[in-house]
């Protein structure tokens, strides 16, 4: 019986509570309906708000690399800020590694997941994913005056079989930085030059020798004399052999017997790995680790890109001048180029907010500003243009590398394998930097590579 | 209980179904899924990949360096965590903090002791570098020196696993009857004779575990070669797993990965069989 009784008595409370709550959701309903009367005086302003932005409530997702405050993570929120403003959309960026974004980039598109929007591509992967699916064709969401307003270069890069699959958001060069400060302190000048008259990398390893046995000639402040932004990563490296004629890859598209294994790699990269043996050149530092070192004013010379002054940490006062070139190769200077791009996510379910946002990023304002934030060299023609007219001395490095981009920039190799092809080969070059015999490692990277691509061809 | 067991015969299977439902999808179903893929390309049948994997040096490479790798860390865990076992059983004040310290390492995740390591092993700024400086040695290029960067590897992953390993053989000592070392001990046995004749043959059971466990938790090595020195110097920690997973993410050729993988599970599977027949010999 008193189970009974305990039993009625809870379904009562149950019912009662249950109405109690309904009732609190009436009153609530009718505050609610009284409220409408003063929302439809607002209304107005908010539609006026909503016409401006016309995706207001979206949200779309972006995987990019570079990490922290003053990687894209930091200088790109500015910009996804203004672009939410503009249009309504919110970007969720998520940030990876250099590295790390390649695999994040295969294991989700491979997935066919739907859970990113856009991706930032690295030049050298547009065709692979390109030809893999991964990406979504862009020719339907940028009009044909659009596309002229990037370079005829830049625009191409980001096709694969005359479809467009990726933006260019910018590109890159490379030009020689110097630490001025410490060059000064050991009574070191560098000499006058020009693109047609440029430094030899055996000159400026001669001044960084100088430069390391005033400054620290015991080795115990661990100054490094001379060496590249990018170290043992083929993007920069490839330099070396270019500059004396060397090709990054045959004409298919594969081959590299009799390419990254001729006089020109062999006697490119002896001469790095000498710069490393006599301690001009730094060991044991990878290419996240490295550019710390010039940044910090740790550095007296170091081949790197047009975003280097954004990167100082170091009140040293730094200076720039061309990209060296081989002694006896002078007609031969070569610097690297390409950028990152920006891709729709094929299996995305906000392609046109996606494509708006690329848009920005690589054509409107949002590139403006990302030239400014991260002193990049741009893409689009009207902005080349700007650099080349303008006078002031701000624009000095940006002008010396829209040379170089014009006249010394050779490309990446051009393969559907440049994961294969930059993996074996980043890890050659480490191998020569620590001391491996340069014409077995190179000979070793042939068949490595040769291996790899069989299942392409 | 015992009534609804007997009226209900599906009972066990239904209270076992659950997980091993789970074990399908999680284990089973990847490992068929993986060896499966190794025979697909281009969307046919075909035994192109394992031809391509077995004519690439670099297979062979990293299959040498697997076994040499395998050769040494195995034993050298097994035996150092032994020690340590051993060390961790003595009755002494205060050996509940000795324990912990020897477990500790255990607790760091892997990623975190390799980036310790790392930093340790640095050449430009290391301190075991600084230290060698200090009594006036050399530097050496414990990570760039292919004569180093292996055996490195090897330190790193048994600093850890040692740890690991030690808590399960600990856990078989203290189940042996200390009345059977006290006999021993009046029969006039010295530390090898009880060793040998009492402790590794009544550890025989935990010892199997530990083998076949540390024997495929080294095969599938990983972390520290990825973070530390990527397979190099000159492929020289180049191990099959991190081979496997070049493969499927740097080149994006899931085939040959899943080709390796497949021959990392035979190889793994082997070298446990031939364990487990001499370990499990006799039934202590």
């Amino acid at each position: 019986m008193k189970f009974i009784k305990l039993t009625a008595l809870l379904v009562t409370t149950t019912l009662l509570v249950s109405l109690y709550l309904t009732g609190c959701g009436n009153s609530s309903s009718e505050n609610e309906s009284t409220a409408d009367a003063t929302i439809d005086s607002t209304e107005t302003s908010e539609s006026d708000a909503n016409s401006k932005q016309p995706y207001a409530g979206v949200t779309i997702n972006w995987i990019s690399q570079g990490v922290g405050d003053s990687g894209w993570e930091g200088l790109t929120k500015p910009i996804l800020e203004e672009f939410e403003k503009e249009t309504g959309i919110h970007v969720n960026a998520e940030f990876y590694s250099f590295n790390d974004l390649f695999e994040v980039i295969e294991t989700k598109s491979a997935s066919g997941t739907t859970d990113f929007d856009v991706m930032s591509v690295d030049v050298t992967y547009v065709s692979k994913y390109g030809s893999s699916g991964y990406l979504e064709p862009l020719d339907s969401f940028f009009t044909e005056e659009e596309k002229k307003e990037w370079t005829d270069a830049a625009y191409s890069a980001g096709c694969w079989e005359d479809i467009m699959y990726a933006a260019p958001e910018n590109t890159s060069t490379q030009i020689l930085w110097y630490n001025k400060t410490l060059l000064d302190e050991a009574g070191i000048t560098v000499p006058e030059n020009d693109g047609e008259n440029r430094l030899t990398y055996e000159q400026i390893a001669e001044l960084a020798k100088q430069g390391l046995e005033k400054l620290d000639p015991d080795g115990s402040k661990g100054l490094i004399g001379f060496d590249f932004q990018q170290v043992s990563r083929v993007y920069q490296m490839n330099m070396l052999p270019n500059s004396m004629g060397g090709a990054n890859i045959g004409e298919d598209g594969f081959s590299v017997d009799g390419v990254i294994n001729s006089d020109a790699w062999i006697n490119s990269v002896t001469w790095y790995q000498n710069l490393v043996k006599e301690g001009i050149a730094s060991q044991g530092y990878d290419a996240d680790q490295l550019p710390e070192y010039f940044y910090a004013g740790k550095m007296l010379f170091m081949v790197g890109g047009t975003w280097t002054p954004t990167s100082m940490t170091s009140e040293d006062e730094i200076g720039y001048t061309y990209a060296p070139c081989f002694e006896g190769y002078e007609d031969k200077a070569a610097t690297s180029t390409g950028s990152w791009y920006f891709g729709v996510n094929s299996n995305s379910k906000q392609k046109e907010a996606a494509a708006e946002f690329i848009k920005y990023f690589t054509l409107g304002e949002g590139n403006d500003m990302w030239l400014e934030i991260n002193g990049d060299m741009p893409c689009r023609v009207e902005k080349l243009e700007e650099i080349m007219a303008d006078d002031s001395d701000y624009a000095g490095y940006l002008k010396i590398g829209a040379y170089e981009a014009q006249n010394s920039a050779v490309a990446r190799a051009v393969t559907p394998a440049f994961g294969e092809y930059s993996t074996i080969l980043d890890l050659t070059w480490e191998d020569v930097r620590n001391g491996a015999d340069v014409k077995e490692a190179l000979d070793s990277a042939v068949s490595k590579i040769n291996a790899a691509t069989a299942a392409y061809k | 209980m015992g009534s609804i067991y007997i009226k209900n015969k599906w009972l066990p299977y239904l209270l076992v179904a659950p997980i091993v439902i789970l074990i399908c999808l999680f284990k089973i179903y990847p490992i068929v899924d993986s060896v499966i893929q190794g025979f697909r390309l281009k969307e046919s049948w075909t035994l192109d990949n394992y031809k391509m994997l077995f004519a690439d040096k670099t297979f062979w490479d990293s299959l040498i360096v697997t076994l040499k790798f395998n050769i040494v860390i195995i034993p050298l865990q097994i035996i150092v965590s032994f020690i340590m076992a051993m060390l961790a059983n003595v009755k002494v004040k205060g050996i509940e903090t000795f324990r912990t310290i020897f477990y500790l390492p255990f607790c760091i995740s892997l990623t975190v002791s390799t980036l310790i390591w790392q930093t340790m092993l640095n050449n430009n700024n290391g301190v075991m570098n600084s230290l060698l400086n200090l009594f006036g040695f050399e530097s050496q290029g414990f990570l760039i020196d292919k004569k180093w960067a292996w055996l490195s590897i090897i330190l790193i992953a048994s600093w850890r696993g040692c740890a690991y390993w030690m808590m399960f053989i600990l856990a078989g000592l203290k189940n042996i009857d200390r009345a059977l070392y006290e006999s021993a001990k009046i029969d006039g046995a010295g530390f090898f004779g009880i060793l040998f004749k009492i402790t590794i043959p009544l550890l025989k059971n935990v010892l199997l575990f530990v083998f076949v466990a540390n024997t495929t938790a080294n095969f599938l090595l990983f972390a520290p070669i990825q973070i530390a020195t990527e397979g190099g110097p000159q492929g020289s920690t180049n191990v099959l797993m991190y081979e496997a997973y070049k493969s499927a993410f740097k080149y994006s050729n899931r085939p040959r990965s899943s080709c390796i993988v497949t021959i990392l599970l035979i190889i793994v599977v082997a070298v446990c069989f031939i364990q487990n027949k001499f370990l499990n010999e006799k039934e202590v």
